[in-house]
């Protein structure tokens, strides 16, 4: 500060004119806020403090954690208008008090330093900051007069009310909507369609003794993982349920699992059938609930034929028939491993009918919980919606894209050639709290608040225990005045374009409220409209469940097409989903790069896991570079060996790799799923991402793997010591100690 | 300052080092964990990041060990040699062992310190003073567990990039280079319902505290509580598993049962109590 | 063969002349020492000034292995000084007198050891400028270090044992003192005048000088035992495996007499070369120290013998798992060489034709030195990569700025040393003359008379003052 060029408004600053002036003016009789110069300012002390801020004191919000589609229930902790930590809420119907580490590193996502702060738009071949009223001429421009289907909608999960303004949007528009998910249970939900009719069925680890997952990785990364986790706690009290993992790279599950098993990845079906054989031979299981045509396939697959094609152990095999039939009811789920193949719909029909065998439909697999309000219900997203949108934009199909919620540019494997198609879209409108690699290609980039900075209803995708819309609502002051919520994008989308009934509500705010008070009475319990509303932001959701209607069991065609594996690429690319980068939208959370992965304890990196056998005969070890390399691509990465893998397969944890994406993602490891074969599920249309065949060589480059922990082994000190099952059930049996 | 002042410090100093430190513990904090349960997600760790203002420290300083995980969740293969399997296969999954502080009552940390900076506190915590360390690190070389985390660097000045500084929590310091940290058993959130149980005029009780990882442990797999009082949770885990504090070797009466203490019988006295891992055959 | 330890009939005033001559103006090969060591010392700055400003994190120190060199070159250090104290206090009080003409640059590298020693804590702390916490300074706030602490028992020892041995140093080099004093011209007559605290040589001053060493020399035995112990202390007081070792401060001591002996060799061959003291440097004398290091050396063996056999006997299996780990893990091939240099190598300290061969003697006499350090090096290295808890095992090489400094603590010594030599007698002349003269009288009782006679001595048969020589 020097000599003359302090004004007045600094001098006040310095002199703490907050405890000064308000000390001395108080004296005086004076109110807190007072006019020292008439109309030019006023002056606010420091000392009274803004509504809700006591200081010291943290006050807890309700919202809805966004980091992957979940929608967990959680309580941000606010103090001195600062969200410092989040929690699970104690009352959600999803998640309870629990939260994993994605939930728990969100408020990263809200503070992250490399947020856009600014709407910009594409001058020149550069983005440069703008005003938010020369975006609303510019979309006034480009977007308003599109012929109807030239224009189309590229979005995450939606759901709740901005689902709703979404449509609107799409009917005014005459546009499409693609919800495109990396990590999806498409076919998962194709086959609960097709036998339970209904794709999203609630299933109850819990009441299940024996859960047989194929590839579910349902404590990290499946439908709802921390409320499996919940489900998971009581399971394994009590009369201690078993775990059986089918999968060909260990995941969290597999690592919690009691009997890990390694098929040949796309073999999974032919396993469900060995096991069904089994079940009806050996184990004389009623198998009246199968036709008698789909006996007969059963019964082609004998011990030996099942342990050819799976290189699963005939007496393993028989070991997770005995656990299924000796401890009923069971539940068999699938994942991505079994659907991720050009079979996947075969693969995961098989495994369904093994709940149908033993059955599980009604026990263990009951009727979905959903919210009662159609239009709310979360538009779950599937790789196809990838594929059909590439293949429109590769037609020059659409004048304009819109895209929220998915970074295509980065996920898209290469033989799409997605860049180059996005191209063909002259006008592509990008909202998007960060500079990602599809927000890179924007003409306009409209810069969203944080899921903590604004207003929205979202509804999971799962509800496990009854239906709810889940509120998020601001837990502080938006960090970056430029920023907006989506939901006021989509509202001033919809008032731009003069759809009508939009032009009354002033933000979204006016919006839900305006919808809230039109909800049913039976919901609101007798309490007034603005009770309600109070109640429901403290609670964070609202009840509003419609109970599915009964499941069916009618199992659909079970044969199995054997695959032949291509002989150039011998190896399985495994691209595996892990609960920390997911697929992808996590990179940039130094939280999770540095919190070790689960399994092989890696962190901020990418690395290749291989069997012992699979090394042993390349002759890589630890740390060793080594080149993984597909029809479509190739990536060089480290090594971590362990015996969490079938010896045919390499796996590559997707997410990393990163080209753009802020300072903390950018440049770390590599991206597996620009590597993906062409490969599409039969059936379903899905990218069949764990499809792709690979060959991998030796680079004779070395480095230390980014690895936390010394020994992998206990070295015979007691860490960590095994107790039987049966011991457990007799010492604790019944009895939930802990 | 006065003569007969000093020589009272003296006299405490000399009387708290003979008897072995405290002797009435207002509480004693302590834990258990199922490792039946806990499934190694790690959000314990996150959670413990964004409470304790853990400095991330980037890959190299990680791969260098000058990570700052207060709350290390370590995962174990079978040994094939001990007991484990030698199968192909990993067939019976990992084992995870979570590990923070575990406020030993007989800390190997706490005597070593030239300035007595890490001490035990009246509430059975194993206390790190920060004002007060110098920075020697032995109470981390002689802790068998290694969960002691230094400050090698001043970490703030990178670790928190604008706006993301705005997410420390102010409950606590960022401490700087030079200073020896560890878990506190979240030591905030414990003064702050010592606090409000003062200013409601009751004692505190079981469910008041809550540790950042128990609250946040999607399978609620630890537990935390009050040792001293006998109808907290964690008590009952404790006595339901014969675990005594103050033995180096437990006289159980029912051989299965599964609760233990890391590196017991180095008479360390854990306050953390772990159940052990459960698998079929 | 020269066999005597000391010319019989050298002359006192040659003595005199040839010690003083050593402090005279230096020639080039001095400067060139005093800039290599300067170099040195600068490289440690630098490192340490960097490190001071970012945190230990450039040291490669990590939360698994929070000790690395530093902590092993202090006690390298430490365990040097243990030979001057061996030499003056033990020799003296059994009457070797063959210590005589080394003893007084044996003393000065205790001191200069010890000042090298005691950098090494403090630079090692995470918060240096409150290093003086660890000192029980009376406070109003009560606030004590905390007395149980084996790093608070090194701070009080450490200084403890710099005082007493710079005492030592200095009370021994007083009657020196004076005959420089009279000798020098300058600055240096005035520095002398200063330091020689009015010695005039009379009987007084001569008993009370007597009885004043003695005393000194009885309190520091003792205290050279118990300071290494208590350095062991800082280890064998730990839970760590290859830590928790009863033979510690034996262990230690042997170690650091072993250490220091080898250093007055090379410091013995290094003046002898330089300042041609082969007159009093003798070969006889430095076969002596020879053997004395041989003895030291086979205790040490023993004592490493005992460590292994006790731990392979006992029933730590953490540390029986690292001790083997020691032989075959990363560590192995400077746990080898250690074992190599500091069991075996020494025992061409046994081979009279070797111990006789100045320039083998020199050569041995570092890498002995070399094998001590690396034992200090194998103690705290390994026992922080691998304990009780497999998960934090890590294998974590020094820095640069590790290296730098330990490095630059070598030229600080060397420093130290080179201004000693030239500022002060590195050889004692006065108990030289009376080693001639005990030697002289021993054969010829009539000869000491005549030389009495001759110094024109006012009280035949007392030690011979120095005034008038």
């Amino acid at each position: 500060m020097s000599g003359n060029d302090i004004n007045r408004r600094d001098f006040l600053k310095y002199m703490g004119l907050g405890g000064v002036s308000a000390a001395a003016l108080s004296g005086c009789d004076m109110p807190t806020t007072v006019t020292l110069e008439e109309g030019k300012e006023t002056v606010v002390s420091y000392l009274a403090p803004e509504e809700y801020v006591i200081p010291g004191i943290g006050v807890w919000y309700a919202s809805t954690c966004q980091q992957c589609p979940s929608a967990c229930g959680v309580h941000g902790r606010v103090r001195e208008g600062r969200l410092l930590k989040v929690e699970g809420n104690p009352d959600s119907p999803i998640n309870g008090v629990g939260l994993c580490q994605m939930g728990q590193a969100s408020v990263q996502t809200h503070y992250n330093p490399d947020r856009i702060t600014q709407p910009m738009v594409r001058q020149g071949g550069d983005l440069v900051p703008v005003s938010w009223d020369e975006v609303w001429k510019l979309m006034q421009e480009k977007a308003s007069n599109v012929a109807p289907g030239r224009s189309a909608w590229f979005t995450g999960t939606v759901s709740g009310h901005q689902s709703v303004l979404l449509a609107e949007l799409k009917t005014a528009w005459g546009g499409d909507h693609f919800t495109y998910e990396a990590i999806n249970n498409a076919v998962g939900e194709a086959v609960n369609k097709e036998v339970l009719g209904d794709a999203m069925p609630s299933y109850h680890i819990a009441k299940a003794k024996t859960v047989l997952s194929f590839g579910a990785d349902f404590l990290g990364t499946w439908l709802s993982p921390v409320h499996f986790s919940q489900e998971y706690a009581e399971f394994r009290s009590g009369d201690r349920g078993v775990l059986i993992q089918v999968e060909p790279k260990m995941s969290m599950t597999g690592m919690n699992a009691d009997l890990w098993v390694a098929a040949r990845p796309g073999t999974e079906g032919v396993l469900a059938l060995g096991i069904a054989n089994v079940l009806l031979t050996k184990h004389q299981l009623d198998g009246a609930s199968l036709s008698v045509a789909q006996r007969d396939v059963i019964a082609q697959y004998s011990a030996e034929k099942v342990t050819e094609i799976t290189g699963v152990a005939g007496e393993t095999v028989s070991r997770i028939a005995a656990y299924l039939k000796e401890r009923s009811p069971s539940v068999v789920l699938s994942g991505a491993s079994a659907h991720g193949h050009v079979n996947g719909y075969q693969n995961a029909m098989a495994i369904m009918m093994l709940n149908v065998l033993l059955g599980n439909i009604g026990k263990t697999i009951e009727a979905s919980n959903s919210v009662m309000f159609d239009e709310l219900r979360a538009r779950t997203g599937s790789s196809r919606a990838l594929l059909d949108f590439t293949k429109a934009v590769g037609d020059g199909q659409y004048d304009v894209v819109f895209f929220q919620g998915a970074n295509p540019v980065y996920s898209a494997p290469n033989h799409l050639a997605l860049s180059e198609k996005l191209s063909k879209v002259p006008f592509k409108v990008v909202f998007s709290m960060f500079m990602d690699e599809t927000t890179m290609v924007a003409d306009v980039v409209l810069p969203l608040s944080s899921s903590y900075e604004e207003w929205a209803t979202h509804v999971a995708p799962y509800q496990p225990k009854g239906g709810a819309i889940s509120m998020s609502q601001p837990v502080m002051k938006q960090l970056y005045p430029e920023t907006r919520a989506f939901g006021d994008l989509l509202l001033g989308m919809l008032k731009h374009r003069g759809v009508e009934g939009y032009a009354d509500f002033d933000d979204y705010y006016a919006y839900l409220r305006g919808v809230l008070k039109s909800l049913p009475a039976s919901l609101k319990d007798g309490k007034s409209d603005d009770v309600f509303w109070a109640d429901t932001l403290q609670r964070g959701f609202i009840k509003a469940s419609a109970s599915g209607s009964a499941l069916t069991a009618v199992v659909g065609d079970i044969t199995q097409v054997s695959q032949k594996p291509a002989t150039d690429y011998p190896m399985h690319l495994v691209p595996s989903i892990h609960q920390n980068m997911w697929d992808g939208r996590n990179a940039n959370l130094p939280w999770l790069q540095e919190a070790p992965d689960q399994v092989s304890k890696v962190f901020w990196d990418s690395w290749a896991e291989l069997h012992p056998k699979t090394a042993d005969k390349l002759g890589v070890k630890e740390g060793d570079f080594i080149r993984v390399e597909s029809a479509q691509g190739a990536v060089e990465v480290q090594v971590y060996i362990f015996k969490g893998v079938h010896p045919d397969v390499v796996a590559i944890p997707m997410g990393q790799g990163h080209e753009a994406y802020g300072r903390y993602a950018k440049g770390v490891g590599v991206n597996v799923l620009k590597m993906l074969s062409p490969a599409i599920e039969e059936k379903s249309g899905e990218i069949a991402a764990y499809a792709t065949q690979v060959r991998i060589s030796k680079t004779g480059k070395h480095a230390k793997l980014a690895r936390l922990g010394g020994s992998e082994y206990q070295m015979g000190r007691k860490l960590v010591a095994t107790v039987a099952a049966d011991v457990f059930r007799r010492t604790e049996g019944g009895s939930d100690v802990a | 300052m006065s003569l007969k002042n000093v020589l009272e410090n003296w006299s405490n100093y000399r009387k708290g080092a003979e008897e072995g430190g405290h002797h009435t513990y207002e509480h004693m904090w302590g834990m258990a964990i199922d490792l039946n349960k806990c499934t190694g997600c790690n959000a314990c760790s996150v959670a413990c990041y964004a409470e304790n203002n853990l400095a991330t420290v980037g890959k190299d300083r990680m791969m260098k060990h000058q990570g700052m995980h207060w709350l290390r969740m370590e995962r174990y293969w079978d040994e094939p040699d001990l007991g484990g399997d030698d199968n192909e296969f990993q067939v019976r999954g990992g084992s995870v062992l979570p590990m923070m502080c575990q406020q030993c009552n007989s800390a190997t940390c706490e005597p070593v310190c030239p300035v007595a900076a890490t001490y035990h506190t009246p509430d059975g915590l194993n206390a790190q003073v920060y004002n007060r360390c110098i920075g020697s690190r032995y109470c981390s070389n002689n802790c068998p567990y290694r969960l002691r985390y230094f400050n090698f660097y001043s970490y703030y000045e990178e670790s928190w990039p604008a706006p993301l500084h705005m997410q420390l929590n102010p409950d606590l310091s960022v401490r700087d280079k030079g200073v020896m940290e560890k878990c506190t058993f979240c030591v905030q959130r414990i003064r702050t319902a010592k606090d409000t149980a003062q200013r409601e005029e009751r004692v505190v009780k079981d469910g008041d505290v809550i540790t950042a990882c128990a609250q946040t442990c999607p399978t609620q797999a630890i537990i935390f509580g009050d040792l001293l009082d006998k109808t907290s949770k964690v008590s009952k885990v404790w006595e339901s598993q014969q675990v005594v504090l103050g033995k180096a070797k437990q006289s159980k009466e029912n051989k299965e049962l599964r609760g233990y203490r890391v590196l017991e019988g180095l008479n360390t006295d854990p306050k953390v109590l772990y159940l052990d891992r459960v698998r079929e055959a | 063969m020269q066999t005597k330890d000391i010319d019989e009939n050298i002359a006192w005033a040659k003595i005199n002349a040839d010690v003083l001559r050593s402090m005279e103006n230096p020639r080039m090969g001095y400067w060139i020492a005093v800039v290599c060591c300067l170099a040195m010392v600068s490289c440690a700055v630098v490192a340490e000034i960097y490190q001071y400003q970012t945190g230990l994190g450039p040291a490669n120190l990590t939360w698994s292995q929070m000790w690395g060199l530093y902590i092993a070159t202090f006690v390298f250090w430490i365990g040097m000084s243990h030979s001057g104290t061996l030499l003056s206090a033990i020799l003296h009080i059994i009457h070797a007198d063959w210590r005589k003409p080394i003893y007084r640059f044996a003393e000065a590298m205790t001191t200069f050891s010890l000042m090298t020693a005691g950098l090494f804590p403090i630079i090692h702390l995470g918060r240096v400028w409150n290093m003086y916490w660890v000192l029980p300074y009376v406070s109003d706030r009560g606030i004590w270090p905390n007395f149980r602490s084996p790093l608070s028992w090194d701070a009080f020892a450490i200084t403890t044992y710099l005082t007493s041995s710079a005492m030592f140093l200095f009370i021994g080099m007083i009657p020196d003192l004076a005959i420089c004093r009279d000798n020098a011209r300058g600055w240096r007559q005035k520095l002398y005048t200063v330091l020689s605290l009015g010695w005039q040589g009379d009987d007084r001053q001569w008993r009370n000088f007597r009885r004043i060493y003695l005393l000194m020399a009885c309190f520091l035995i003792p205290l050279a035992v118990s300071v290494h112990s208590i350095v062991s202390a800082d280890f064998a007081m730990s839970i760590m495996p290859g830590w928790h070792v009863t033979t510690f401060p034996p262990y230690f001591v042997a170690g650091a007499l072993y250490s220091g002996c080898a250093a007055i060799i090379t410091l013995f061959i290094i003046l002898r070369y330089f300042f041609r003291f082969e007159e009093y440097m003798t070969i006889p004398i430095l076969e002596k120290t020879c053997k004395l290091t041989f003895a030291i050396a086979m205790v040490w063996t023993y004592l490493n013998l005992i460590e292994f056999a006790a731990t392979w006997y006992g029933h730590d299996m953490v540390a029986k798992e690292l001790l083997y780990w020691k032989f075959t893990g990363p560590y192995a091939p400077y746990f080898w060489m250690m074992l190599f240099l500091g069991s075996v190598m020494p025992f061409t300290l046994a081979v009279e034709k070797l111990r006789r061969h100045l320039p083998t003697m020199f050569v041995v006499s570092l890498f002995l030195n070399l094998g001590m350090w690396l034992e200090r090096w194998m103690i705290v290295g390994p026992t922080l990569s691998q304990n009780y808890e497999p998960f934090a095992w890590s294998i974590v090489w020094p820095s640069m700025v590790q290296w730098a400094i330990v490095f630059g603590s070598f030229g600080w010594f060397g420093l130290l040393f080179l201004v000693f030599v030239k500022v002060f007698p590195s050889v004692s002349m006065y108990e030289v003359k009376e080693m001639v003269f005990h030697r002289r009288t021993a054969h010829r009782p009539d000869l000491a008379v005549s030389l009495h006679r001759r110094a024109e001595d006012p009280q035949p048969g007392s030690t011979p003052s120095t005034k008038g020589v």
